[in-house]
């Protein structure tokens, strides 16, 4: 299916947003990962500015993981330059994680280590290290601090990860699908952890399919659908530059041809089920004008009409192409 | 060394907390080591002479199951991935693995030994030395266990990995079964195995002279430790998801091969692989009056110049052997170094060890066997193993001989009367002689076993007065460190070597008791 190229894919179209200029902390230059015959990852590129919350969005087996793992160097990328806090991410791996904290999708540490055996462990593998117990504290561990991982719930097991990724007081934290698996409760309070981060002044790379946790959370987020970056951005800045910032729907009785309206300058996207019909427009006012102004003619009667703002799961839908691969909404 | 330091102390501490692996370092090996004790219950001083085997399956355990198993299931749950994310280098992480291994097998070593301790043993000859080659034994083992862990792409190839290894090493490669019951072809296979140089210089510690003795097994373990380490730190996969067939690399692997067949070519090539001389015990000093005859032991020093003739483990014959009769070394004019004696290494059909025509033999004092009394007699232990038993096996007079052996036992009656050995000039020995020909097949388990003990019997009989029969026979069994050991007897049809001069005069200490039982009416012909 044809994507249609709403937003361009290259960040400086949009106005940065107001963070001190500094260097950025990711730089991530035409990467490629190729598995087999697979193409994991098609020449991605993005930065990560110093201080902000940056998601990487998109729909399972987009590439997201790979991005993440090359820049941790699990994964030895086929082609692209991969920077941390200045550091080549290969090259100078050591360096560049001395700075790098990282939770992973799923953290499995042994069956019988605790908590605090794990984080004083984990601490010394860095030069500069937190102390234990203030992070077992901060990740609300601390009366578990002494119990066995094995022993410990889904919840309590992601706050450890998320405890060992800050264990280096690292400048960037990489965060690959951290709210999978958990209950709301757990999500929003991981959500109040992440944001802690930035105040702290930690730069945050997360991947997420959660579009409303990315609209919540996220600075800036780059959408990456079949191994490609499609579009970057605030995404407030992302709604409000899609052409179809408004999505309507109307109740109709008795229903109507596709036909009719297709035909009505400002109708986008238009699906008609029934009586049901919906559709994205620019300009709800005057579209909305003409479409009534139709009905009237045709003696077809509004039974419901709903106008809202879309948001990014509208954009990110308009973007991958919505059959194939849905993403969750919520979050 | 932060991270080497905290590694350890928290891989030693889940080792700690973890039943299976607990139930498998420590519990299985000193099963094996309650085995062994049932197994070899007749033996004067219980384990010391199976150590060398004992601590070996410890180690084999510890590094070529537990450690693997340990390294691939952390692997499969993505411990190690997590590490990945940390600068720690794979080094640190190897190595501090390695080293909390080392100290889970030192621990279960001791432990063996402590339970071994408690059980009657007494202090290995050279406990520094002992240490020494444990150390060894655990870097080969350990570097193999890396190897494994490097190959097996989970937890169940692991095991079935690992029984490749240990079984045949077990069984053929000289660590559950004494080399000298094996095939020579088995014999062969061993040399290409680590094991069978774990347990000689392990045992050579133990029960032999030391580190000094065992130079060229405890170059077989470095090499083959090295081999392992380099291959298994280079091929080391932080992610379950690396499978082994998809890593780069695999050439590491020849080293490690390469090590073994080079070790085994090397002792093929210097001719040390039929039956180890490694476990003979040497006597501390021997009284020259209760010397067998000068011509023997010459003989037996020549063909030996490379064993050291000053040996050490004076704790065994101290402790263990029954103290010679006072009077015995009193008039002893001085004490002659001491005499160790091999079986003639090679395999050449060499007659005996010790003969030579003996000399013109200066008048001697009264031989010392004549002093032993009545009540010399009565003090031996008369509680051997049964009769019927697989230790000492005697068959009863009237007791038909199986007809594949008919042929055999019927050369032995027959050439016994002018085998030379037997009739040496010092009756003492002649007696020994005769005795291990008793014990040889007794050692090394051959079919005919329990017949021939029967045609030495009935030989000796005829051969010697009754009185001075039991008169040999104890003094013998009061001193079965002494004197000259035979090994081989292929001329009386006798085929293959005890390869253990210490089992071979504990047989022979339990014939000489079982004969003069029946000499002196103890127990009914």
């Amino acid at each position: 299916m044809p994507r249609k190229q709403l937003v361009p894919a290259v960040a400086s179209t949009y106005p940065r947003h107001s963070f001190p200029i500094m260097p950025a902390k990711v730089k991530v230059r035409d990467l490629s990962k190729r598995y087999g015959g697979l193409e994991a990852v098609r020449g991605v590129s993005f930065e990560v500015e110093a201080g902000e919350i940056f998601g990487l969005l998109g729909p399972n087996g987009a590439g997201k993981t790979t991005t993440v793992e090359c820049l941790l160097g699990l994964r030895e990328p086929d082609t692209g330059q991969l920077e941390v806090c200045g550091f080549d991410s290969r090259r100078q791996s050591r360096e560049a994680k001395q700075r790098l904290g990282a939770a992973l999708q799923s953290t499995a540490l042994q069956d019988k280590i605790t908590p605090r055996e794990a984080v004083a462990l984990f601490a010394s593998f860095y030069r500069v290290a937190a102390s234990p117990d203030t992070l077992l504290e901060r990740f609300e561990l601390a009366d578990k601090a002494n119990a066995r991982f094995e022993t410990l719930s889904g919840g309590q097991r992601q706050r450890l990860a998320l405890a060992l990724a800050f264990v280096n007081r690292p400048e960037v934290v990489l965060l690959d699908e951290p709210t999978t698996g958990l209950d709301p409760h757990s999500r929003r309070e991981l959500h109040v952890s992440i944001r802690r981060m930035k105040e702290d002044g930690c730069t945050v790379l997360l991947t997420t399919h959660y579009l409303e946790e990315a609209e919540q959370l996220c600075d800036r987020v780059a959408i990456i659908d079949h191994g490609r970056i499609v579009a970057t951005g605030a995404p407030r800045e992302l709604v409000a530059a899609s052409r179809s910032a408004l999505s309507v729907t109307l109740t109709l009785r008795p229903g109507i041809e596709a036909a009719l309206l297709a035909s009505v300058p400002g109708v986008d996207e238009l699906r008609v089920e029934g009586g049901t019909v919906s559709f994205r427009t620019r300009d709800a006012t005057d579209t909305l004008a003409t479409v009534t102004q139709l009905l009237r003619e045709k003696r077809i009667e509004i039974l419901d009409l709903h106008v809202r703002k879309a948001s990014l799961e509208d954009v990110f839908l308009a973007l991958t192409g919505n059959g194939e691969s849905t993403p969750e909404a919520g979050g | 060394m932060n991270a080497l330091v905290q590694h350890i102390r928290v891989s030693l501490r889940l080792h700690f907390r973890n039943k299976m692996a607990l139930l498998y370092g420590y519990l299985f090996p000193l099963i094996f080591l309650i085995a062994f004790w049932v197994l070899y219950r007749h033996e004067r001083i219980p384990l010391l002479r199976h150590m060398g085997e004992l601590l070996t399956v410890s180690v084999l355990g510890g590094a070529c199951f537990g450690l693997p198993t340990t390294l691939v299931s952390e692997r499969e749950r993505g411990v190690w991935r997590r590490y990945r994310l940390t600068p720690v280098p794979t080094w640190v992480v190897v190595t501090s693995t390695a080293l909390a291994r080392y100290v889970l097998v030192l621990s279960a070593g001791l432990l063996q030994l402590g339970l071994a301790f408690a059980l009657g043993m007494t202090m290995p000859a050279h406990p520094f030395d002992l240490w020494v080659a444990f150390t060894l034994v655990s870097f080969a083992f350990i570097g193999l266990g890396l190897v494994i862990a490097t190959l097996a792409d989970n937890v169940p190839a692991v095991q079935a990995l690992g029984q490749c290894l240990f079984l045949p090493m077990l069984i053929i490669g000289g660590v559950a079964v004494p080399l000298a019951s094996l095939p020579d072809w088995a014999q062969h296979v061993s040399a290409f195995f680590p094991g069978r140089y774990a347990v000689e210089s392990l045992q050579l510690c133990v029960t032999g002279a030391g580190l000094s003795a065992t130079r060229f097994s405890l170059f077989a373990l470095i090499v083959i430790g090295f081999a392992g380490c380099i291959a298994g730190a280079k091929l080391f996969r932080w992610d379950a998801q690396q499978r082994f067939a998809a890593i780069g690399g695999k050439a590491w692997i020849l080293p490690v091969l390469a090590s073994w067949i080079a070790v085994g070519v090397f002792a093929e090539s210097r001719g040390r692989v039929k039956v180890a001389p490694a476990t003979e015990i040497a006597v501390a000093t021997t009284p020259a009056g209760a010397a067998p005859s000068s011509s023997g032991t010459k003989g037996a020093a020549a063909s030996n110049a490379t064993l050291p003739t000053a040996s050490p483990p004076a704790a065994i014959t101290a402790t263990e052997a029954p103290t010679p009769s006072a009077n015995t070394n009193a008039t002893s004019p001085a004490p002659t170094p001491a005499t160790t004696v091999t079986p003639p290494v090679t395999t050449a059909p060499a007659p005996t060890v010790a003969l030579t025509p003996p000399p013109t033999v200066p008048a001697k004092p009264e031989p010392p066997w004549m002093k032993v009394t009545d009540k010399d007699v009565a003090a031996l232990d008369y509680n051997v193993p049964p009769d019927q038993g697989i230790v000492s096996p005697i068959a009863d007079r009237d007791e038909e001989v199986a007809d594949f052996i008919k042929e055999q036992i019927t050369t032995v009656q027959e050439r016994l009367s002018t085998w030379e050995p037997g009739m040496d000039e010092d009756e003492l020995q002649a007696v020994r002689n005769l005795l291990c020909v008793a014990a040889v097949p007794d050692s090394i388990q051959l079919p005919s076993e329990r017949y021939v003990p029967r045609v030495v019997y009935e030989h000796l009989k005829e051969r010697f007065p009754k009185d001075k029969l039991i008169k040999l026979l104890t003094w013998i069994a009061m001193n079965p460190e002494r004197g000259m050991v035979l090994d081989e007897m292929n001329d009386l049809g006798i085929e293959g070597q005890a390869g253990d001069a210490y089992q071979v005069r504990e047989r022979m200490y339990l014939y000489a008791i079982k004969f003069i039982a029946r000499l002196t009416g103890r127990v009914e012909e």
